[in-house]
């Protein structure tokens, strides 16, 4: 059963990513997409012609899908979170070097700005794995959904996990990565057709991998899992709305003293 | 324990060699041939059980009074020669303090060479590991302008060098300890003095007296030991208990610190930069430096659940992110690895000092992974500064199309000491868990843990932004022609690797389970991407996007540099730490 849901993973996560174009436009009071909008993107891609800069920095996208989805199926088999936070770290340094690898300001600009946000966000996903580990006793996610009340006792760590879901979802104020006016998309501006696709479908597995962090906190209640999420995603989306991008520097400032501090307050509250 | 001596003796013999044998060839075979036979034994001695123990006679220990005073002297002289007073004064000090302990000293109770597991698994790292670059150095030397004299002194140095090192690991004594110690620091001053240019000199007078700082503790430390329990052997020290056992403790583990370049002697490690890269690979970065964790792994029955082995641990692991972050500020190559050793064996001395089976085990594997990687990433940036003269990054833009080969080897190293499945990454996963599980009972573990993840996302971005700078080619560089690596360079580079590789393969089999095989997929798939290339001609190739700028693409690399201030504040923390080893010490 579990593995029609992981080869589902990545339509599911399109259908995430379509549904926050229709929330955001609604935000926007505009009509937006319609929900299966990011499908007929990729319909078009295929009929794209596909040309590339070098064979390697086109099979690097490949590769960085690819391990990314290993990393989504390793979550949704409860594997150690530990693992599954440094898969993810395998699967964004496959895409850093593949933005190195080609002469292209932007690229490298992008490729930058991805590193600093694996920097910004890296320490706080393991500190949140290791709260859950404080509480629960496991660091496997089977485990870990076993139990509960996770939100009672690292409200704080929640808060700090909180704070980088817009840097995994590319969303304002930390949508440094890609930030479309200023760096031509980043890493992702030397893609086209097929290749480009890989990385349109990287996009809808990062939405599964990063709200799956937050679902943990509902525990063994799969409802308040799920209310979590709803509650993460309007958020993300209100606050993306409302805020302009800062610059990367200030990000990795922000996350490093806000986030941390409360990640750290929490963890010794639970500690003491 | 014939083994035992042949990895002592053997060096020495083959360094006489090495002055013989006409340079080229000759030195290769004689070179190759005492890898082979030492790592050879290193193995078999590895697999073997049991402990061994050896006396030295009246004679020996004699010996090595004689020679420890006149290898004071020298510093003295040293100090003298070229008017530097810390020299001078730090020599004057340690030959009173030896004079007197000398003087004081009982007959030795118990054997002065004891060959514990602990020494058999350093034997594997300075016998593979070292042989390797002696080596490596053969090849080095026959491009550098200097006397073939000075060329066969070179490499029969190193050798040399190694046995003392095979000797360090198994000294009982703390005299002896110290009398090897202080060798170790003369192969430091000498070796990073060896191309004699004023900065040369300075830096080694640097290192000399830095060590030296070293050298008086130890002394302290074996004082308070004879006057406390009339025995300067380890084991005995380790087995007594009562006040003063953690003051001598304390005091020796402060010497570790010195010898592993912790901040604020990081000093000295950085300045030996400037020595001939296999020194760099050699002394301070695969085997030398690595006393300072193996101290401490000595002493950790004693650190364990100790305030010092909890202000040791703490000390380490601040190092460790401090390092990582200061290496953000330099752009010399060599510099950036030498930090990164200053901070990735500031973490073994935490593991070590917390002194849990487990965190043991974890420090050593860190210390074999970390003399792997480390030496393939000094040996190829020797090639770089040999065959490119490139030593700064801002100079290794492009050098991916000047020399493909010497940065996927670059790369490797990087990789190897940031990915699943290698042997580095995996010990620093199975140090988060082995921390995490023990915060309910240690809450201050916490600031390691912590210092652990920060420390390691900094060393990612340091790495991967080396590597950017690699892969990254300004368009105005015409792409020449590749240069070939010369076999003296490449074989030693492959056997580093396959050393890397074979390890990562053992150390996750060993773990016996299955879910961390399964880390090691991702790797595969990347290994499997070059058959794939073929099948991309069908694609069409295409410029990158320049928005239509006609400018030559140059792109800029991240540095994060302290304020004076900040800089300051970190040296006075970390030197106030030090001391307050000491205080602890003397007061629990």
């Amino acid at each position: 059963m579990m593995w029609v849901w992981i080869v589902l993973a990545p339509i599911l996560g399109g259908l995430v990513y379509g549904g926050e174009r229709v929330l955001r436009a609604r935000m926007q009071r505009r009509l937006g997409p319609p929900i299966l909008q990011p499908f007929y993107d990729m319909f078009k891609l295929l009929d794209k012609r596909t040309l590339i800069v070098h064979a390697p920095h086109a099979l690097l996208a490949v590769a960085h899908f690819a391990v990314l989805w290993f990393t989504v199926a390793a979550i949704f088999l409860g594997w150690n979170l530990l693992y599954i936070i440094f898969l993810h770290l395998f699967a964004q340094l496959l895409l850093i070097v593949a933005g190195y690898s080609v002469r292209s300001a932007y690229s490298h600009v992008g490729a930058n700005r991805e590193l600093l946000m694996v920097v910004a966000y890296e320490p706080i996903l393991i500190l949140v794995a290791v709260g859950l580990y404080l509480v629960s006793g496991s660091f496997e996610i089977s485990e870990i959904l076993k139990s509960g009340g996770y939100l009672m006792q690292l409200p704080l760590l929640f808060a700090a996990l909180l704070m980088i879901v817009p840097i995994k979802v590319k969303k304002s104020p930390f949508d440094v990565g890609e930030a479309h006016q200023e760096i031509v998309g980043g890493v992702e501006v030397e893609y086209s057709g097929v290749f480009y696709e890989f990385l349109y479908m990287s996009r809808f597995l990062e939405y599964i991998f990063i709200y799956s962090f937050v679902y943990l906190f509902g525990g063994q209640s799969h409802w308040l899992g799920a209310l979590l999420v709803a509650g993460v995603f309007l958020l993300v989306n209100l606050v993306d709305n409302a805020t302009a991008r800062v610059r990367p520097a200030q990000m990795i400032k922000i996350i490093y003293t806000v986030a941390m501090t409360l990640a750290v307050l929490n963890l010794t509250g639970v500690l003491l | 324990m014939d083994m035992v001596l042949a990895l002592v003796l053997l060096p020495i013999i083959a360094s006489f060699l090495v002055l013989l044998v006409p340079l080229g060839r000759a030195q290769y075979v004689v070179s190759g041939v005492v890898l082979a036979m030492l790592s050879g034994i290193a193995f078999a001695l590895y697999t073997s059980m049991g402990l061994l123990t050896f006396q030295l006679s009246y004679t020996m220990n004699l010996a090595i009074i004689v020679v420890d005073v006149a290898l004071l002297l020298f510093f003295l002289y040293q100090g003298k020669l070229f008017n530097h007073p810390k020299v001078m004064l730090l020599a004057a000090i340690q030959l009173v303090l030896y004079g007197y302990i000398e003087s004081i000293a009982s007959e030795a109770g118990s054997a002065e060479i004891v060959v514990d597991s602990l020494s058999k698994f350093m034997f594997l790292i300075i016998n593979g590991v070292g042989g390797i670059i002696v080596l490596y150095s053969v090849k080095y030397m026959e491009d550098e302008p200097t006397s073939p004299l000075k060329k066969r002194l070179f490499v029969g140095g190193l050798l040399v060098f190694l046995s003392v090192m095979n000797l360090i690991v198994i000294a009982n004594s703390i005299l002896l300890f110290f009398f090897l110690f202080e060798m170790t620091t003369l192969a430091s001053y000498l070796l990073i003095a060896f191309r004699n240019d004023e900065v040369s000199r300075a830096n080694a007078l640097k290192a000399l007296w830095m060590n030296q700082i070293g050298g008086v503790v130890i002394l302290l430390g074996a004082l308070v030991a004879i006057i406390g329990f009339k025995s300067v052997m380890f084991d005995t020290l380790l087995q007594s208990s009562g006040g003063m056992v953690l003051f001598a403790i304390a005091l020796l583990s402060m010497a570790a610190l010195v010898k592993g370049a912790s901040i604020p002697f990081e000093g000295w490690l950085l300045g030996a930069m400037v020595a001939p890269t296999p020194v760099s690979a050699m002394l301070h970065s695969a085997t030398m430096v690595k006393i300072a964790p193996y101290l401490i792994l000595k002493l950790a029955p004693a650190l364990a659940v100790s305030m010092v082995g909890g202000l040791i641990s703490i000390i380490g692991a601040l190092v460790f992110v401090a390092a990582s972050y200061l290496a953000l500020s330099r752009s010399v190559l060599k510099e950036i690895l030498g930090y990164s050793t200053v901070a990735l064996l500031g973490l073994m001395m935490a593991l070590a000092a917390i002194g849990s089976e487990e965190s043991m085990n974890l420090a050593m594997a860190l210390m074999l992974f970390h003399a792997l990687s480390k030496a393939l990433l000094f040996l190829s940036a020797g090639v770089l500064e040999r065959l490119h003269h490139a030593k700064d990054i801002e100079d290794m833009k492009g050098m991916v199309t000047r020399s493909p080969k010497t940065v996927g080897f670059i790369l490797f190293g990087f990789v190897s000491l940031t990915l699943p499945p290698f042997g580095l990454f995996m010990a620093k996963l199975f140090a988060i868990s082995s921390i995490a599980s023990l915060l309910k009972e240690h809450p201050f573990n916490l600031i390691i843990l912590l210092s652990l993840i920060i420390g390691s996302a900094l060393m990612v971005l340091l790495y991967f932004k080396v590597a950017s700078a690699l892969l990254s080619a300004p368009s105005d560089v015409r792409a020449s022609e590749a240069v070939t690596i010369p076999s003296g360079f490449y074989v030693p580079l492959v056997l580093l690797s396959f050393l890397i590789v074979t390890g990562a393969l053992g150390y996750v089999m060993m773990q016996h389970n299955i879910f961390i095989v399964l880390l090691a997929l991702p790797m595969l798939l990347v290994f499997a991407l070059p058959s794939l290339i073929r099948r991309m001609d069908r694609y069409d190739r295409t410029q990158p996007y320049h928005c239509g700028e006609k400018e030559p693409f140059d792109a800029a690399l991240v540095y994060y540099e302290p304020s004076n201030k900040v800089q300051l504040l970190l040296y006075w923390s970390f030197g106030i730490l030090f001391v307050a080893v000491a205080m602890v010490g003397a007061l629990s």
